[in-house]
């Protein structure tokens, strides 16, 4: 904070200083983290970038055997190429997540025992599910800090019946024990934490003392032998590594934007992309400094907007199929694929993609001049 | 194999959030309602953490305590997609629900019922 009265030399190192800072690179911990923070975030890093076996605790059903075997690019904690598969049952206005049957999220792979006494390469979605949808692996970084967005700048920006008429109605998710939800892409899950402990036994089959039981297979008990590893299989140690590196990822730093980028931040808003991709989100209170009180360039009002039957699938939550919740642009430029099923593979694509509260933005987008949707897109390439 | 089926989700939701102290007998959950079997005088409720979500079913008895925002109500008046808290008990026959409270979610116009 500069106070007023303070000596211009002294505004012009300050100035100098946050000039000169270089910018986070993605896979970077946040800035300002005290010495013994910055440990914390390394030992998570080597429990993120582990690899397991059914020796250690893998499946018996399983996405993937690390954490960092699917946020790997550009850097841990970034993207990955893999492609899962959940699958819910919808009755309208009741979802079911046919948690009695496996689901919702159906591993693709299964260990070689589990395969010996099932005979299956895969968890099977049962005949009562409604949809299946694919899922892109997500970026982490920056998740930390719109964990601390209070719920109630989440409730600020919902206006679940378009009261001011801007075509816009954005509601949030409520987790099944009823607290607001805001992390995946129908944004069932309310804390970071959680989502973490959760994905150790539905992507990688892994028990923990927060998750202490094997998933069943399609309902069904894993057949006698086939995973001999006592529960848990990791401890709430190797919990907590993980979630302190994944808390304390940077959101890298947007890229110096070029004359065109900057006239492009402006048609973004133009145009009502903000309507749901707010730009900035600012944090609540945290014992880490570094993530307290933080202004984050988050682009999305972590809320479920209707995106129309083109884009539709499975319902989750209060989540219908065509609801999802608006994707974070923190990292946007790192992507090789775009919306929840990587369908697209440009920018531009995914624009055009958008439907529902989505299609008026769309349509102001396609009625641009090329030279303004070049202008617009080379903007989200700076994020 | 049915049977077999559900008591194994019992018992891996009942871990879920059950503590391994043995002498623990009173157990609280809260999720959504999956399903409402009157016949068995008993409900499914869907519980979890992040992505890993399990079912818990939840037998109810005549001294059961059904509220809602403050009012009486019983096992018919629950539905799926219902948002309760039950506090529990085990015994031989399973989990047994004492009181049976609905909430409303985070963020919705009325309170959560205490």
């Amino acid at each position: 904070m500069i106070r007023a009265g303070a000596s211009p030399g002294a505004v012009l190192l300050c100035v100098a200083i946050v000039a000169c800072q270089k910018p986070v690179k993605p896979g970077d911990p946040v800035r300002g983290l005290t010495k013994e923070q910055r440990a914390s975030f390394d030992r998570g890093k080597v429990v993120f970038d582990s690899t397991f076996t059914p020796e250690t605790g893998l499946g018996p059903l399983f996405n993937s055997d690390g954490c960092g075997e699917c946020h790997e690019d550009p850097v841990k904690g970034g993207v990955g190429d893999e492609v899962e598969l959940h699958a819910s049952a919808f009755h309208p206005p009741v979802c079911d997540p046919l948690a009695a049957e496996g689901g919702f999220v159906f591993q693709l792979k299964s260990t070689p025992a589990l395969k010996a006494a099932l005979g299956i390469d895969s968890e099977p979605v049962p005949p009562d599910a409604t949809a299946r949808a694919r899922r892109t692996t997500p970026v982490l970084f920056g998740r930390g800090l719109l964990d601390l967005v209070p719920d109630s700048v989440i409730l600020s920006y919902a206006d679940p019946d378009d009261r001011n008429g801007d075509g816009i109605s954005g509601r949030p998710n409520h987790f099944v024990d009823g607290r607001i939800g805001r992390f995946g892409r129908k944004a069932l899950v309310p804390r970071l934490d959680e989502f973490n402990d959760g994905a150790f036994s539905a992507e990688m089959g892994i028990t923990s003392p927060a998750v202490p039981t094997e998933e069943t297979v399609g309902g069904k008990p894993i057949p006698p032998g086939v995973d001999a590893v006592p529960e848990p299989e990791i401890d709430q140690e190797a919990l907590n590594r993980t979630n302190d590196f994944v808390r304390l990822l940077a959101a890298p730093t947007p890229l110096k934007a070029s004359k065109d980028a900057k006239r492009g931040r402006k048609i973004f808003d133009d145009i009502g992309c903000t309507g749901c991709h707010i730009p900035r989100l600012r944090t609540g209170a945290s014992p880490i400094a570094a993530l307290s009180h933080q202004e984050v360039a988050a682009y999305t009002d972590l809320l479920l907007h209707d995106m129309g039957p083109e884009l539709a699938d499975m319902c989750l939550g209060e989540a219908t199929p065509a609801e999802f919740r608006t994707e974070p642009l923190i990292g946007v430029r790192l992507k090789p694929n775009f919306l929840h099923d990587g369908r697209d593979t440009t920018l531009e694509q995914a624009v055009q993609s958008h439907g529902g509260e989505g299609a008026k933005a769309r349509d102001r987008f396609l009625g641009l001049k090329p030279a303004e949707r070049v202008a617009l897109i080379a903007f989200l390439k700076t994020l | 194999m049915k049977a077999l089926a559900i008591t194994a989700v019992l018992l891996s939701a009942l871990l879920v959030q059950a503590p391994f102290s043995a002498q623990r007998t009173t157990y609280t959950y809260q999720g959504t309602v999956q399903a409402v079997h009157p016949k068995t005088a008993s409900f499914d409720l869907v519980v979890g953490v992040g992505y890993a979500l399990r079912v818990v079913q939840m037998h109810t008895s005549p001294v059961t305590q059904f509220a809602s925002n403050g009012a009486k109500m019983s096992l018919a008046d629950l539905k799926p997609g219902d948002i309760v808290r039950a506090e529990c008990r085990m015994t031989a026959t399973g989990l047994v629900a004492d009181r049976v409270a609905k909430i409303e979610p985070s963020g919705s116009k009325r309170e959560p019922v205490q």
